[in-house]
């Protein structure tokens, strides 16, 4: 039964996919085909918690810990293989130029980016103006984006993920775009989605600003919750946890699939 | 409510999936517009080569056919065969390669950072080479009547063939998409496997050759390929002659049909069953 608050539910979740690894000692051996094996990675195992409606939550951990593919489940990207999550409000990962194609010109992808983002025609119609006036990249965007240099275009790509309306935000991508004076209205921009949605999860990492408006944060560690609390409790026993040297490579949950 | 739970690979519900496609039905289109836009955008010709290349295309074929093959170059008809023909062709061949190559480059993050129904890639790779498709028959249409085939009332089979078209060319881009996921080998084989498979269907050749040379066995192999029945339709279409005294168009047009149904269903099928395993595999 849904709590009246609950914006998500994550119930005993499982996590694993495959991905193509070069086998140990491939390169002293001669082979006709290729000498790459499949290892099956177990990212998340058996992660519970919840997040309430308007919460901001932080996810921490190192890297590996799970924090990208708790967000690319929650998603929809990746599938659990156990558990389940139940949303209660249609997610979106914000990722910068997502969809765009660097051929055509900016004003074009913002159409297309907004599309891929899961706007509306007449939604993309209606913020064209508005996502242009916030990139403020001039005459550039009827220019090809292959013209652009790497601020202009993650400005533009900025300026399309952050104006898609969503109930639950979720941020792994880092927000830094472009020059001083953009990346202030950038963090102004994304507290401002913060604000509009009605719950947010976010990669400690993203963004200091974003992480700083957390209230709430999980540790993740190997792929599994080690703490949940106030943001302040937990944030103090992951430092101790890091100065005792305790955050180690964590890619030893794989094992050999074939 | 939306839940994410584990569930045994297999065919979504279908009711949810279509509705959730049909959501993005808008980005299918633009992302095609852009596909077709995008193309050729840095040459001097620009769009012009969307019209020229098949063009091309059939130059060779008829100069090929000509020289090597020995039917000369002065035979008009054969040229507006062989450009209709290739035309065709490349509208296929288009539908297969693109689709199954805008799920292995993931088109611009949509695969690895939102949950788009998957099958969208694929339809929106197929309406650009229907586009372009069409496109290319500006080029087409004063051919026809240079080379004499004028007006006919055969041109009725045109929009069935098309339509039949579309469909067996995304049905094998979506089963063929689904092997290269696993086995990124099918990629590679891709191009030779499809010009084999041109040299196998009456495009560039009058089926009727093969008939006079008596070899049954041919024939009856080459019954059994698809795009012989829909290179047939299309060939009638465009005002061309029947490969065989005793062909049916409505017969060819029946079967290519069935095929079309086939290979959509099996492919919708097979690659619905297996995109949720597209982010990680790629």
């Amino acid at each position: 039964m849904r709590p009246a608050t609950d914006a998500i539910q994550i119930r005993d979740l499982s996590v694993s996919y495959s991905v193509v690894a070069e086998r140990p000692n491939a390169g002293r051996r001669t082979s006709l085909v290729r000498s790459t094996e499949r290892r099956l990675i177990h990212a998340l195992n058996g992660v519970s918690f919840d997040v309430a409606a308007g919460q901001v939550m932080a996810l921490i951990g190192g890297n590996g810990a799970g924090k990208s593919t708790l967000l690319k489940t929650i998603v929809g990207v990746l599938k659990p293989v156990g558990g389940q999550i139940d949303l209660y409000g249609r997610p979106h990962l914000l990722a910068p130029g997502m969809g765009f194609n660097r051929r055509l010109s900016g004003r074009e992808n913002v159409v297309l980016g907004g599309l891929a983002g899961g706007m509306s025609l007449d939604e993309v119609r209606e913020k064209q103006d508005q996502i242009i006036e916030f990139a403020d990249i001039g005459g550039f965007i009827d220019m090809p984006t292959t013209t652009y240099s790497s601020g202009m275009f993650g400005r533009l790509a900025f300026a399309v993920a952050t104006h898609i309306d969503t109930e639950i935000l979720l941020i792994d991508e880092a927000l830094s775009a472009g020059d001083a004076g953009f990346r202030e209205r950038a963090v102004a921009k994304v507290q401002e989605m913060c604000r509009a949605a009605k719950t947010i999860v976010v990669v400690s990492h993203s963004s200091t600003m974003v992480a700083e408006m957390a209230t709430h944060a999980v540790w993740l560690h190997q792929g599994q919750v080690r703490r949940t609390g106030e943001l302040g409790d937990v944030a103090e026993e992951y430092a101790a946890f890091q100065a005792a040297g305790g955050e180690t490579a964590q890619m030893d949950r794989s094992i050999a699939d074939r | 409510m939306l839940t994410r739970r584990a569930t045994r690979s297999g065919i979504p519900p279908l009711r949810q999936y279509l509705a959730e496609s049909w959501r993005y039905r808008a980005f299918a289109v633009y992302w095609s517009r852009a596909d077709v836009k995008a193309r050729n955008f840095d040459t001097l010709f620009g769009r012009v080569w969307n019209v020229l290349n098949p063009l091309l295309f059939g130059v060779i074929y008829f100069v090929f056919v000509g020289i090597i093959a020995g039917g000369g170059l002065d035979q008009l008809d054969r040229f507006g065969f062989i450009v209709g023909n290739l035309y065709v062709w490349l509208f296929f061949n288009g539908t297969v390669t693109n689709g199954v190559g805008s799920i292995q480059s993931g088109a611009g993050g949509v695969l690895a950072q939102s949950a788009i129904p998957r099958v969208i890639l694929p339809v929106a790779s197929a309406l650009s080479a229907a586009s372009l498709f069409l496109r290319s028959l500006i080029a087409y249409v004063p051919i026809h009547f240079i080379t004499g085939r004028g007006v006919h009332l055969e041109v009725v089979w045109l929009p069935l063939a098309f339509v039949a078209t579309v469909m067996f060319g995304l049905g094998i881009a979506l089963l063929l998409a689904v092997a290269n996921v696993y086995l990124r080998d099918v990629s590679r084989l891709l191009p030779h496997l499809l010009r084999l498979w041109l040299y196998l269907s009456p495009v560039i050749w009058q089926f009727t050759r093969l008939e006079s040379q008596g070899s049954e066995m041919v024939e009856r192999l080459g019954r059994i390929n698809p795009m012989y029945h829909a290179m047939v339709v299309w060939t009638v279409g465009f005002g061309g002659d029947l490969p065989g005294s005793d062909e049916s168009v409505a017969a060819s047009m029946l079967v290519f049909s069935v095929w079309a149904v086939g290979a959509l269903l099996a492919g919708f099928l097979l690659f619905t069953s297996r995109e949720d395993e597209f982010a990680t595999r790629n």
